[in-house]
Protein backbone atom coordinates (compact mmCIF):
# COMPACT_ATOMS: atom_id res chain seq x y z
CA UNK A 1 0.00 0.00 0.00
CA UNK A 2 1.12 3.54 -0.76
CA UNK A 3 2.41 5.36 2.30
CA UNK A 4 2.41 8.97 3.37
CA UNK A 5 5.72 10.77 3.32
CA UNK A 6 5.87 13.57 5.89
CA UNK A 7 8.78 16.01 5.97
CA UNK A 8 8.88 19.09 8.18
CA UNK A 9 5.23 18.48 9.15
CA UNK A 10 4.12 18.68 5.52
CA UNK A 11 2.67 15.74 3.68
CA UNK A 12 3.81 14.94 0.16
CA UNK A 13 1.03 13.77 -2.15
CA UNK A 14 3.24 10.95 -3.43
CA UNK A 15 6.15 9.39 -1.48
CA UNK A 16 8.84 10.34 -3.98
CA UNK A 17 11.78 12.71 -3.54
CA UNK A 18 13.32 14.24 -6.64
CA UNK A 19 17.01 13.81 -5.87
CA UNK A 20 19.47 16.69 -5.94
CA UNK A 21 21.77 16.75 -8.98
CA UNK A 22 24.71 19.07 -9.60
CA UNK A 23 26.07 20.99 -11.31
CA UNK A 24 23.05 22.97 -12.44
CA UNK A 25 20.82 19.94 -13.08
CA UNK A 26 18.28 20.27 -10.28
CA UNK A 27 17.54 23.93 -9.70
CA UNK A 28 14.24 25.84 -9.50
CA UNK A 29 12.59 24.65 -12.71
CA UNK A 30 12.92 20.96 -11.86
CA UNK A 31 11.90 21.56 -8.24
CA UNK A 32 8.80 23.54 -9.26
CA UNK A 33 7.76 20.79 -11.67
CA UNK A 34 8.38 18.15 -9.00
CA UNK A 35 6.36 19.92 -6.35
CA UNK A 36 3.54 20.57 -8.82
CA UNK A 37 3.54 16.88 -9.73
CA UNK A 38 3.00 16.00 -6.06
CA UNK A 39 6.51 15.01 -4.99
CA UNK A 40 9.36 16.55 -3.00
CA UNK A 41 11.76 18.95 -4.78
CA UNK A 42 15.51 19.18 -4.13
CA UNK A 43 17.84 21.92 -5.35
CA UNK A 44 21.52 21.02 -5.61
CA UNK A 45 23.98 23.34 -3.86
CA UNK A 46 26.87 22.05 -6.01
CA UNK A 47 28.12 25.21 -7.75
CA UNK A 48 24.73 26.69 -8.71
CA UNK A 49 26.55 29.95 -9.47
CA UNK A 50 28.67 28.31 -12.18
CA UNK A 51 27.27 30.56 -14.91
CA UNK A 52 27.75 33.76 -12.91
CA UNK A 53 30.39 36.21 -14.19
CA UNK A 54 32.11 36.34 -10.83
CA UNK A 55 32.01 32.58 -10.25
CA UNK A 56 35.78 32.14 -10.52
CA UNK A 57 36.68 35.23 -8.45
CA UNK A 58 33.98 34.96 -5.79
CA UNK A 59 32.73 31.40 -5.84
CA UNK A 60 31.05 31.29 -2.45
CA UNK A 61 28.94 34.41 -2.95
CA UNK A 62 28.06 33.47 -6.54
CA UNK A 63 26.74 30.18 -5.24
CA UNK A 64 24.88 31.65 -2.26
CA UNK A 65 23.23 34.30 -4.43
CA UNK A 66 22.21 31.64 -6.95
CA UNK A 67 20.75 29.48 -4.18
CA UNK A 68 18.72 32.36 -2.76
CA UNK A 69 17.43 33.19 -6.24
CA UNK A 70 16.51 29.58 -7.07
CA UNK A 71 14.75 29.07 -3.73
CA UNK A 72 12.79 32.30 -4.14
CA UNK A 73 11.74 31.29 -7.65
CA UNK A 74 10.35 28.03 -6.31
CA UNK A 75 8.60 29.70 -3.38
CA UNK A 76 6.97 32.33 -5.60
CA UNK A 77 5.30 29.49 -7.51
CA UNK A 78 4.97 26.86 -4.79
CA UNK A 79 4.78 28.47 -1.35
CA UNK A 80 3.61 25.30 0.37
CA UNK A 81 5.44 22.45 -1.37
CA UNK A 82 8.20 20.44 0.27
CA UNK A 83 11.53 21.86 -0.88
CA UNK A 84 15.04 21.00 0.24
CA UNK A 85 18.65 21.61 -0.72
CA UNK A 86 21.35 18.99 -1.11
CA UNK A 87 24.71 20.16 0.24
CA UNK A 88 27.67 17.79 -0.09
CA UNK A 89 29.54 17.43 3.18
CA UNK A 90 32.81 17.17 1.26
CA UNK A 91 32.30 20.64 -0.19
CA UNK A 92 34.46 23.59 0.83
CA UNK A 93 32.79 26.17 3.12
CA UNK A 94 30.18 23.61 4.16
CA UNK A 95 29.35 25.56 7.31
CA UNK A 96 28.84 28.81 5.35
CA UNK A 97 26.29 27.11 3.08
CA UNK A 98 24.40 25.62 6.01
CA UNK A 99 24.32 28.89 7.97
CA UNK A 100 23.02 30.69 4.89
CA UNK A 101 20.44 28.02 4.05
CA UNK A 102 19.20 27.85 7.65
CA UNK A 103 17.58 31.25 7.02
CA UNK A 104 16.00 30.34 3.68
CA UNK A 105 12.46 29.20 3.03
CA UNK A 106 13.25 25.52 2.67
CA UNK A 107 12.11 22.44 4.55
CA UNK A 108 15.30 20.43 4.76
CA UNK A 109 18.99 20.23 4.03
CA UNK A 110 20.22 16.79 3.03
CA UNK A 111 23.92 15.96 3.12
CA UNK A 112 25.93 13.01 1.90
CA UNK A 113 29.43 12.72 0.45
CA UNK A 114 30.90 12.10 3.89
CA UNK A 115 29.33 11.81 7.32
CA UNK A 116 27.72 15.19 8.13
CA UNK A 117 28.40 14.94 11.87
CA UNK A 118 27.85 18.66 12.55
CA UNK A 119 24.99 19.54 10.15
CA UNK A 120 22.46 20.22 12.97
CA UNK A 121 24.89 22.59 14.69
CA UNK A 122 23.95 25.36 12.26
CA UNK A 123 20.22 24.66 12.32
CA UNK A 124 19.48 25.50 15.96
CA UNK A 125 16.38 27.65 16.10
CA UNK A 126 15.77 27.24 12.37
CA UNK A 127 12.70 25.54 10.90
CA UNK A 128 14.98 23.83 8.35
CA UNK A 129 15.40 20.14 9.18
CA UNK A 130 18.61 18.12 8.80
CA UNK A 131 18.56 14.92 6.73
CA UNK A 132 21.31 12.54 5.70
CA UNK A 133 22.40 10.32 2.81
CA UNK A 134 24.19 7.11 3.87
CA UNK A 135 25.51 4.03 2.14
CA UNK A 136 25.48 1.61 5.09
CA UNK A 137 23.53 0.67 8.18
CA UNK A 138 26.57 1.52 10.23
CA UNK A 139 26.62 5.11 8.96
CA UNK A 140 22.90 5.47 9.74
CA UNK A 141 23.46 4.19 13.27
CA UNK A 142 26.44 6.45 13.93
CA UNK A 143 24.84 9.63 12.58
CA UNK A 144 21.69 9.10 14.69
CA UNK A 145 23.77 8.49 17.81
CA UNK A 146 26.09 11.43 17.11
CA UNK A 147 23.28 13.93 16.30
CA UNK A 148 21.26 12.86 19.31
CA UNK A 149 24.26 13.12 21.61
CA UNK A 150 25.61 16.44 20.34
CA UNK A 151 22.44 18.25 19.25
CA UNK A 152 19.50 16.30 20.66
CA UNK A 153 18.06 15.94 17.16
CA UNK A 154 17.51 13.03 14.78
CA UNK A 155 17.51 13.03 10.97
CA UNK A 156 14.25 14.24 9.40
CA UNK A 157 14.74 11.37 6.96
CA UNK A 158 17.53 9.01 5.91
CA UNK A 159 18.33 8.41 2.24
CA UNK A 160 20.07 5.09 1.54
CA UNK A 161 22.12 5.44 -1.62
CA UNK A 162 22.97 2.15 -3.29
CA UNK A 163 25.51 1.12 -5.93
CA UNK A 164 23.37 2.04 -8.96
CA UNK A 165 23.29 5.79 -8.25
CA UNK A 166 24.83 8.40 -10.51
CA UNK A 167 27.97 10.42 -9.98
CA UNK A 168 30.25 9.62 -7.07
CA UNK A 169 29.41 6.50 -5.17
CA UNK A 170 30.06 5.64 -1.56
CA UNK A 171 31.95 2.57 -2.71
CA UNK A 172 35.60 2.22 -3.69
CA UNK A 173 36.92 1.43 -7.17
CA UNK A 174 38.04 -1.99 -5.91
CA UNK A 175 34.61 -2.79 -4.51
CA UNK A 176 32.91 -1.78 -7.75
CA UNK A 177 35.36 -3.62 -10.01
CA UNK A 178 35.28 -6.84 -8.01
CA UNK A 179 31.51 -6.71 -7.65
CA UNK A 180 32.08 -6.88 -3.91
CA UNK A 181 29.37 -4.50 -2.85
CA UNK A 182 25.92 -4.80 -1.38
CA UNK A 183 22.73 -4.31 -3.35
CA UNK A 184 20.36 -1.48 -2.52
CA UNK A 185 17.93 -4.06 -1.12
CA UNK A 186 20.56 -5.34 1.34
CA UNK A 187 21.65 -1.83 2.31
CA UNK A 188 18.03 -0.79 2.82
CA UNK A 189 17.45 -3.76 5.12
CA UNK A 190 20.57 -2.86 7.13
CA UNK A 191 19.53 0.77 7.48
CA UNK A 192 15.94 -0.13 8.36
CA UNK A 193 17.18 -2.33 11.19
CA UNK A 194 19.28 0.50 12.64
CA UNK A 195 16.65 3.20 12.16
CA UNK A 196 13.88 1.04 13.66
CA UNK A 197 15.96 0.75 16.85
CA UNK A 198 16.29 4.53 17.02
CA UNK A 199 12.56 4.99 16.34
CA UNK A 200 11.76 2.54 19.11
CA UNK A 201 14.12 4.18 21.61
CA UNK A 202 12.99 7.76 21.02
CA UNK A 203 9.38 7.10 19.99
CA UNK A 204 9.74 8.93 16.69
CA UNK A 205 9.24 8.15 13.04
CA UNK A 206 12.17 8.56 10.64
CA UNK A 207 11.39 7.96 6.96
CA UNK A 208 13.97 5.75 5.23
CA UNK A 209 14.27 6.49 1.52
CA UNK A 210 16.22 4.23 -0.88
CA UNK A 211 17.97 5.82 -3.87
CA UNK A 212 20.10 4.77 -6.81
CA UNK A 213 18.82 3.11 -9.97
CA UNK A 214 15.13 3.40 -9.05
CA UNK A 215 13.40 3.84 -12.36
CA UNK A 216 10.08 1.99 -12.47
CA UNK A 217 6.88 1.86 -10.45
CA UNK A 218 7.67 -1.77 -9.75
CA UNK A 219 10.89 -0.62 -8.02
CA UNK A 220 8.87 1.88 -6.00
CA UNK A 221 6.38 -0.82 -4.93
CA UNK A 222 9.17 -3.26 -4.02
CA UNK A 223 10.99 -0.81 -1.77
CA UNK A 224 7.81 0.38 -0.08
CA UNK A 225 6.88 -3.25 0.50
CA UNK A 226 10.28 -3.71 2.18
CA UNK A 227 9.49 -0.95 4.65
CA UNK A 228 10.77 2.27 3.12
CA UNK A 229 8.66 5.42 3.46
CA UNK A 230 9.16 6.32 -0.18
CA UNK A 231 11.92 6.48 -2.78
CA UNK A 232 14.30 9.01 -4.27
CA UNK A 233 14.47 9.29 -8.05
CA UNK A 234 16.94 11.52 -9.87
CA UNK A 235 18.31 10.45 -13.27
CA UNK A 236 14.85 9.87 -14.75
CA UNK A 237 14.02 13.51 -14.14
CA UNK A 238 16.98 14.69 -16.22
CA UNK A 239 15.16 13.70 -19.39
CA UNK A 240 12.30 16.11 -18.82
CA UNK A 241 11.30 19.38 -20.42
CA UNK A 242 11.52 21.08 -17.03
CA UNK A 243 14.98 19.90 -15.95
CA UNK A 244 17.38 22.85 -15.58
CA UNK A 245 20.27 21.22 -17.47
CA UNK A 246 21.13 21.85 -21.16
CA UNK A 247 19.34 19.99 -23.95
CA UNK A 248 22.67 18.44 -24.99
CA UNK A 249 23.00 16.81 -21.55
CA UNK A 250 19.41 15.55 -21.69
CA UNK A 251 20.04 14.06 -25.15
CA UNK A 252 23.12 12.20 -23.87
CA UNK A 253 20.89 10.54 -21.29
CA UNK A 254 18.19 9.75 -23.84
CA UNK A 255 20.66 8.28 -26.36
CA UNK A 256 22.72 6.27 -23.86
CA UNK A 257 22.82 2.52 -24.40
CA UNK A 258 23.63 0.12 -21.56
CA UNK A 259 27.32 -0.07 -22.55
CA UNK A 260 27.60 3.72 -22.55
CA UNK A 261 27.04 3.94 -18.79
CA UNK A 262 30.57 3.65 -17.44
CA UNK A 263 32.79 4.46 -14.47
CA UNK A 264 35.30 7.28 -14.66
CA UNK A 265 38.09 8.11 -12.23
CA UNK A 266 37.63 11.39 -10.41
CA UNK A 267 39.76 13.96 -8.61
CA UNK A 268 38.47 12.71 -5.25
CA UNK A 269 39.65 9.16 -5.84
CA UNK A 270 36.20 7.60 -5.83
CA UNK A 271 34.69 6.16 -8.99
CA UNK A 272 31.94 8.18 -10.63
CA UNK A 273 29.23 6.82 -12.89
CA UNK A 274 28.85 8.73 -16.13
CA UNK A 275 27.87 8.51 -19.79
CA UNK A 276 30.71 7.71 -22.18
CA UNK A 277 31.63 10.60 -24.47
CA UNK A 278 34.66 12.23 -26.14
CA UNK A 279 35.84 13.44 -22.74
CA UNK A 280 35.76 10.03 -21.04
CA UNK A 281 37.51 8.50 -24.08
CA UNK A 282 40.27 11.13 -23.90
CA UNK A 283 40.65 10.48 -20.19
CA UNK A 284 41.75 6.90 -20.86
CA UNK A 285 45.03 8.07 -22.33
CA UNK A 286 45.86 11.26 -20.52
CA UNK A 287 44.93 13.60 -17.72
CA UNK A 288 43.20 16.82 -18.71
CA UNK A 289 44.78 20.20 -18.18
CA UNK A 290 43.45 22.02 -15.11
CA UNK A 291 42.47 25.53 -16.21
CA UNK A 292 41.34 27.01 -12.92
CA UNK A 293 40.49 26.01 -9.36
CA UNK A 294 37.64 27.33 -7.25
CA UNK A 295 38.57 25.04 -4.35
CA UNK A 296 35.23 23.26 -4.59
CA UNK A 297 35.93 20.12 -2.57
CA UNK A 298 37.90 19.67 0.62
CA UNK A 299 38.73 16.15 -0.49
CA UNK A 300 40.26 17.08 -3.87
CA UNK A 301 44.06 16.64 -4.04
CA UNK A 302 44.21 19.60 -6.50
CA UNK A 303 47.48 18.29 -7.97
CA UNK A 304 48.06 15.30 -10.28
CA UNK A 305 44.33 14.86 -10.72
CA UNK A 306 42.76 13.50 -13.94
CA UNK A 307 40.63 16.62 -14.52
CA UNK A 308 38.77 19.38 -12.70
CA UNK A 309 35.37 18.11 -11.68
CA UNK A 310 33.69 21.52 -11.42
CA UNK A 311 34.90 22.58 -14.85
CA UNK A 312 33.87 19.33 -16.56
CA UNK A 313 30.47 18.93 -14.86
CA UNK A 314 29.71 22.61 -15.34
CA UNK A 315 30.61 22.54 -19.02
CA UNK A 316 28.49 19.46 -19.69
CA UNK A 317 25.61 20.99 -17.78
CA UNK A 318 25.94 24.21 -19.76
CA UNK A 319 25.77 22.44 -23.13
CA UNK A 320 29.09 20.80 -24.00
CA UNK A 321 28.00 17.25 -23.33
CA UNK A 322 30.81 15.76 -25.46
CA UNK A 323 33.78 17.44 -23.77
CA UNK A 324 32.29 17.73 -20.32
CA UNK A 325 31.34 15.13 -17.72
CA UNK A 326 27.83 13.68 -17.90
CA UNK A 327 27.16 12.06 -14.54
CA UNK A 328 24.24 9.64 -14.61
CA UNK A 329 22.60 6.80 -12.74
CA UNK A 330 23.02 3.18 -13.89
CA UNK A 331 19.57 2.94 -15.47
CA UNK A 332 19.95 5.90 -17.84
CA UNK A 333 19.87 3.49 -20.78
CA UNK A 334 16.21 2.73 -20.04
CA UNK A 335 15.28 6.31 -20.82
CA UNK A 336 14.40 6.79 -24.47
CA UNK A 337 12.66 10.13 -24.71
CA UNK A 338 12.22 13.52 -23.14
CA UNK A 339 8.97 13.69 -21.20
CA UNK A 340 7.63 15.81 -18.36
CA UNK A 341 8.03 15.42 -14.61
CA UNK A 342 4.26 15.00 -14.27
CA UNK A 343 4.21 12.17 -16.82
CA UNK A 344 7.03 10.32 -15.07
CA UNK A 345 5.47 10.71 -11.62
CA UNK A 346 2.07 9.53 -12.86
CA UNK A 347 3.65 6.55 -14.60
CA UNK A 348 5.63 5.57 -11.48
CA UNK A 349 2.59 5.90 -9.27
CA UNK A 350 0.18 4.02 -11.52
CA UNK A 351 2.71 1.18 -12.02
CA UNK A 352 3.29 1.10 -8.28
CA UNK A 353 -0.43 0.97 -7.51
CA UNK A 354 -0.87 -1.79 -10.08
CA UNK A 355 1.80 -3.84 -8.30
CA UNK A 356 -0.05 -3.47 -5.02
CA UNK A 357 -3.37 -4.59 -6.46
CA UNK B 1 44.86 4.55 30.83
CA UNK B 2 46.50 2.97 27.80
CA UNK B 3 45.09 -0.46 28.67
CA UNK B 4 41.57 0.91 28.93
CA UNK B 5 41.87 2.70 25.58
CA UNK B 6 43.38 -0.39 24.03
CA UNK B 7 40.31 -2.39 25.06
CA UNK B 8 37.97 0.19 23.52
CA UNK B 9 39.95 0.23 20.28
CA UNK B 10 40.08 -3.56 20.04
CA UNK B 11 36.36 -3.76 20.61
CA UNK B 12 35.39 -0.97 18.21
CA UNK B 13 37.85 -1.44 15.38
CA UNK B 14 38.02 -5.21 15.51
CA UNK B 15 41.83 -5.25 15.58
CA UNK B 16 44.20 -7.50 17.54
CA UNK B 17 45.50 -6.32 20.90
CA UNK B 18 49.14 -6.41 19.80
CA UNK B 19 48.39 -4.07 16.91
CA UNK B 20 47.33 -1.31 19.29
CA UNK B 21 50.61 0.43 20.13
CA UNK B 22 51.02 4.04 21.23
CA UNK B 23 52.51 4.96 17.86
CA UNK B 24 49.75 3.30 15.84
CA UNK B 25 47.89 5.60 13.48
CA UNK B 26 44.14 5.09 13.69
CA UNK B 27 43.66 5.20 9.93
CA UNK B 28 46.93 3.84 8.51
CA UNK B 29 47.74 1.13 11.05
CA UNK B 30 44.38 0.28 12.59
CA UNK B 31 42.30 0.69 9.43
CA UNK B 32 39.75 3.11 10.88
CA UNK B 33 37.66 4.97 8.30
CA UNK B 34 35.81 8.19 9.10
CA UNK B 35 32.82 6.23 10.41
CA UNK B 36 35.01 4.15 12.73
CA UNK B 37 36.70 7.28 14.03
CA UNK B 38 33.39 8.91 14.99
CA UNK B 39 32.20 5.67 16.59
CA UNK B 40 35.46 5.28 18.53
CA UNK B 41 35.29 8.81 19.91
CA UNK B 42 31.72 8.22 21.07
CA UNK B 43 32.77 4.98 22.76
CA UNK B 44 35.55 6.84 24.58
CA UNK B 45 33.06 9.53 25.64
CA UNK B 46 30.79 6.82 27.04
CA UNK B 47 33.58 5.00 28.84
CA UNK B 48 35.08 8.09 30.48
CA UNK B 49 31.80 9.99 30.79
CA UNK B 50 33.21 13.05 29.02
CA UNK B 51 32.38 15.12 25.96
CA UNK B 52 35.06 15.56 23.30
CA UNK B 53 34.53 18.48 20.93
CA UNK B 54 34.82 17.96 17.17
CA UNK B 55 38.10 19.80 16.66
CA UNK B 56 39.80 17.87 19.47
CA UNK B 57 38.36 14.66 18.04
CA UNK B 58 39.67 15.44 14.57
CA UNK B 59 43.15 16.07 15.99
CA UNK B 60 43.33 12.50 17.32
CA UNK B 61 45.37 10.68 14.71
CA UNK B 62 47.27 8.17 16.84
CA UNK B 63 46.66 6.15 19.97
CA UNK B 64 49.17 8.42 21.72
CA UNK B 65 47.02 11.48 20.84
CA UNK B 66 44.03 9.88 22.59
CA UNK B 67 46.06 8.96 25.67
CA UNK B 68 47.49 12.50 25.86
CA UNK B 69 44.06 14.05 25.56
CA UNK B 70 42.63 11.91 28.33
CA UNK B 71 45.61 12.55 30.60
CA UNK B 72 45.14 16.31 30.39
Amino acid sequence: MMKKLIINNKESKYPIIQGGMGIGISLSRLSIASIKAGIVGTISAAQPGFLSKKFKSDTLNSNLEALAREIKTVRDECPDGILGVNVMYAGTNYDEYIKFLSKQEIDFIVSGAGLPVDLPKYLKGSSVKPAVIVSSGKAAKIICKKWMRSFNVLPEFVVVEGPLAGGHLGFSKEEIESGDYKSLETLLEEVLIEVRKVEEEYKVSIPVIPAGGISTGEDVARYIEMGSAGVQVATRFIATEECDVSDAYKQKIVNAREEDVIFVPSPVGLPGRAIRNAFTDALKTKNQKIKYCVDCLRVCAKKDIPYCITEKLGNASGGDAENGLVFSGAKAYMIDRISTVKEIVEELISECKYCFE
Amino acid sequence: MFEKIKDIIVENLGVKEEEVTLDASLTDDLGADSLDAVELIMAIEDEFDISINDSDAQAMKTVQNIVDYLNK
